[in-house]
């Protein structure tokens, strides 16, 4: 059986899809069958982080109107065939997903699939609350400020109330939290809430920290994940999280601010 | 001539009145802590009136006075049909005499009315849900934002904390074993004993029985353990351990 992850955090732009894709990306690098899901129906945004813009033909909401098989609007990626993206429709808006029909779809990819990752939409509407409803996992994606923080909070309320797993009273969604742009220079200066400061706050355990960085911005516009990008922090951060999703115990890094080598600091590097 | 800020009206109350058999402080100590002891919620502050009219022998009434202020009653005065000379010394002494109608007619069927309607008052509040014995709801996990939980007619004890923009209500006391980061109210429906205990007071909003405090009031306590109660009408915080 599949494990049915969202990537969710009540706030837009925190970075809910640059990690979805590499989140997913890194699953399948290490073997496993995953399908990408982009719950975004409107704003379609994964197929472009994850480069197979012009490759999209069928949709997400065609799958759910059964105007398309699922083979024929999944995206194979090209870099790993053991990775597919199930695209959201940019003419059509949320209210286009409905329970009984994604609950039919995710049961059909959970049969094939090692993991199916949920790209959610920001806001706590009907399409984040669809793109929630049938995880068994969540990732809380999260910057180290005050209302994302209170974003999340408000997520964490809906993952324990409103998903399928509450409402029939199974084991709750584990929950997961991802620190996204974490700046331990800002935190030093007390510009920004520190890890601890948000884990006190969210109380869930922390799944990983994604430092701030040049190189996921440059990943998105390249449509190249940034966990491919295996020299940036970022990209070994995700690495991190990947593993740790798998059972692995991994520390965690970037935590403090680098202190500079003698020859930067010589030459203001 | 008319004032502007003040005007002079008369009015009736209801008060209850204490009928003293004895002047025997100790026994009267000892008899009234018991009935308080039944419903302490309903005498709590009432206001009261002594009748000494049954009283021969003399008494100390400045101790009868210190007395049941000390039992948290609030002291009205004396009454009873009881001579001029004893009004008199009443009055030097600094004390009001309440005349009521029913007092100054030495009518006694109807004095024994008034002590029985304080009784038989007592006896029903006796047999009501007394407020001290509320039950408690207890809520396992962090309250999130937007979650509101409301104990009506209990007590809200949660395990674990209460976040910004969450909402915790209860008609009794609210217990938050963890940080109480949200909105607490407490005594919801009128409940001026209710109180608020947490680990961690950093609240956005905490109310009893109408009186609420933001954030700005919780200085004294913010950011550790804190009792929160309602004094006179203004709340006030105390160090929780």
């Amino acid at each position: 059986m599949a494990r049915i992850i969202v990537v969710t955090s009540g706030k837009g732009g925190v970075g809910k899809t640059t990690s979805s894709a590499a989140i997913g990306l890194g699953l399948a690098l290490k073997g496993n069958k995953v399908v990408l899901i982009d719950f975004d129906i409107g704003l379609r945004n994964l197929d472009l982080i994850m480069g197979c813009e012009r490759r999209v033909v069928y949709d997400f909401v065609n799958v759910i109107n059964g105007e398309a098989t699922l083979n024929q609007a999944l995206i194979k990626d090209k870099r790993v065939s053991s990775l597919s993206v199930l695209p959201a429709s940019q003419t059509r808006d949320k209210d286009a997903l409905n329970k009984e029909n994604v609950g039919k779809v995710l049961e059909e990819l959970g049969k094939s699939y090692d993991f199916i990752v949920c790209d959610s939409p920001a806001g706590i509407e009907a399409g984040a609350m669809m793109a929630l409803y049938y995880a068994d996992e969540a990732i809380v994606t999260t910057n180290p400020e005050v209302s994302s923080v209170r974003d999340s909070d408000r997520i964490l309320g809906m993952l324990a109330s409103r998903s399928r797993r509450a409402e029939l009273g199974l084991e709750p969604i584990k929950e997961h939290l991802l620190l996204t742009r974490y700046s331990p220079k800002r935190v030093a200066e007390g510009e920004m809430l520190s890890v601890e400061d948000v884990e006190d706050i969210l109380s869930i355990p922390l799944l990983g920290v994604i430092p701030e960085s040049q190189a996921v911005l440059k990943a998105s516009n390249a449509g190249e994940p940034v966990i491919l990008d295996t020299d940036s922090d970022a990209g070994q951060a995700y690495q991190d999280v990947v593993d740790r999703l798998l059972g692995d115990t991994v520390d965690f890094r970037f935590l403090v601010a680098e202190k500079k080598g003698i020859f930067s600091r010589m030459f203001g590097g | 001539m008319a004032f502007a800020s003040i005007e002079f009206k008369g009015s009736s109350f209801t008060l209850s009145v204490l009928q003293l058999k004895t002047s025997l402080l100790v026994d009267i100590r000892a008899d009234l802590t018991k009935k308080i002891a039944q419903a302490p919620d309903f005498f709590y502050l009432v206001p009261l009136v002594i009748n000494i009219e049954k009283i021969n022998d003399s008494i100390d009434y400045q101790a009868v006075k210190l007395l049941i202020e000390e039992l948290n009653f609030t002291f009205v005065g004396f009454t009873g049909s009881v001579d001029k000379e004893q009004r008199q010394l009443i009055r030097e002494l600094g004390f009001s005499f309440v005349n009521t109608a029913r007092a100054s007619t030495t009518n006694g069927t109807s004095k024994k009315t008034t002590a029985a309607v304080v009784v038989e008052k007592a006896e029903k509040i006796d047999s009501a849900p007394q407020r001290q014995l509320y039950t408690d709801k207890v809520h396992r996990g962090q309250i999130r934002s937007g979650q509101q939980i409301y104990a009506k007619n209990q007590n809200l004890v949660v395990i674990g904390s209460v976040s910004a923009g969450a909402e915790v209500i209860a008609d009794g006391n609210i217990h938050v074993y963890g940080a109480l980061r949200g909105r607490a109210i407490a005594g919801a429906t009128g409940h001026i004993h209710a109180q608020i205990y947490c680990q961690n007071l950093e609240a956005e909003l905490v109310s009893i029985n109408g009186n609420y405090w933001l954030s700005e009031s919780m200085e004294d306590h913010w950011g550790s353990p804190a009792h929160i109660n309602l004094t006179d009408n203004e709340l006030t915080s105390a160090k929780l351990i």
